[in-house]
C-alpha cells in the first residue's frame, strides 16, 4: 500500500508535497523520543503533535508519512519544512483511535 | 582492529529528562539527564546559584553491532538538533546546503552543555550514529549525516532547534527557542 492509496481509500488531506511512497506498518505517538527510538522506516507516524520538530524526527527514522489526527491545525512552518525534505504530512478530523481502526481493516498492522 | 562491516541497533534505551540548568550569577547554562523528573529548586554551588529552567523529555542508548556485538555507549549525546538555517555564514548551514543538493539530510549532535568549541563530538560515534541511521533507511531516497557541535561558530546566537519533547505534554505549540547561552 503506498501513501496515494492511503489518501484515497482513508480519504486523508495531505498538506505537503512528496513523492508517494510505500507504506509499512504503523506507529501511534505523540512523543518525539518515542518516535526515534521506536518507529521502523517506512511506518505510518499516527500523531497530534503539529510542532515543525516532528519533521526532522520524521525524517530521521525515515517514516513514510505523518499523519496528523483530530483535525488539529497544522502550523504554515511545519508544512514547509516537510516540503523541503519530502516528507508526507496528512490530516483527518478523526481521533487517532479511529483512524488506527480503519488502518488496521486496511491490513495495516505495527512493524 | 575488527574488519566486520557493522550492522548497528538501537539498545539498551532508557527513557528520561534532559534537565537546563541556568546560573542567575554568571549566566551558564548546563544539561545533564535524570531518569527522575526532579524539581527545579534553586542550589547553590561556589558563586553559582543554578535553577532548572527547562526539562526535556528524551532518551539515551546505545548502538550494538549485531554480527560481532560491539557496543558504543552514547550517554554523552545530548540530543540532536536540527538547523533552521539561522545563520547565512554558519558552518552547518553551508554544510547542508551543500548536502541538500545530494538529498543528504544534516543534524548536529550535541554533547552535554556546556559545549566546548575545541571539544567536537567523537568523530567515530558521529560515523557508527550516521551509519545506523542509514542503514535503517531507504537510502535510494535521501541520506542522513550527523555532525558535530563545535561545527556551530556562534552557538550564542544559534537557534538550531533539538529534537525533544520540550513543552510538548501541553500539546501547545512551544514559541521560537530562546538562544540557548
Ligand atoms: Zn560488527
Ligand atoms: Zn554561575
Amino acid at each position: 500500500m503506498t501513501t496515494q492509496d492511503l489518501i484515497e481509500k482513508i480519504g486523508l488531506k495531505a498538506l505537503s508535497k512528496f513523492d508517494p511512497r510505500e507504506v509499512d506498518g504503523v506507529f501511534v505517538s505523540d512523543m518525539l523520543s518515542d518516535v526515534m527510538a521506536g518507529a521502523q522506516s517506512g511506518n505510518l507516524w499516527v500523531t497530534v503533535q503539529v510542532h515543525k520538530s516532528i519533521v526532522p524526527a520524521a525524517n530521521l527514522v525515515d517514516v513514510s508519512a505523518v499523519v496528523v489526527t483530530g483535525g488539529k491545525e497544522v502550523p504554515k512552518d511545519t508544512v514547509e519544512l516537510a516540503t523541503k525534505h519530502d516528507i508526507a504530512i496528512l490530516a483527518t478530523d478523526m481521533a487517532s483511535f479511529e483512524l488506527v481502526g480503519k488502518l488496521y481493516n486496511l491490513g495495516l498492522v505495527a512493524k | 582492529m575488527s574488519d566486520c562491516e557493522h550492522i548497528w541497533k538501537m539498545t539498551n534505551i532508557e527513557f528520561g529528562f534532559i534537565a537546563f540548568e541556568k546560573c542567575s550569577h554568571c549566566q551558564a547554562v548546563r544539561t545533564h539527564f535524570t531518569v527522575d523528573e526532579e524539581s527545579g529548586d534553586e542550589y547553590r554551588e561556589g558563586d553559582c546559584l543554578w535553577s532548572r529552567v527547562e526539562n526535556a523529555q528524551s532518551f539515551r542508548f546505545d548502538l550494538q553491532c549485531t554480527k560481532c556485538n560491539l557496543a558504543v555507549k552514547y550517554h554523552d549525546l545530548m540530543g540532536l538538533l536540527y538547523c533552521t538555517s539561522c545563520m547565512e555564514d554558519c558552518e552547518v548551514e553551508k554544510i547542508q546546503k551543500e548536502c541538500a543538493a545530494r538529498k543528504t539530510w544534516i543534524l548536529v549532535a550535541f554533547g552535554f552543555l556546556p559545549a566546548k568549541k575545541d571539544k567536537p563530538f567523537p568523530p567515530h560515534k558521529l560515523e557508527i550514529l550516521t551509519d545506523y541511521f542509514n542503514q535503517r533507511r531507504d537510502t535510494t531516497r535521501s541520506r542522513m549525516k550527523i555532525v558535530s557541535h563545535d561545527l556551530i561558530e556562534k552557538f550564542s546566537l544559534c537557534k538550531g532547534e533539538f529534537i525533544h519533547d520540550r513543552g510538548m505534554l501541553s500539546l501547545e505549540v512551544p514559541e521560537e527557542r530562546k538562544p540557548l547561552l
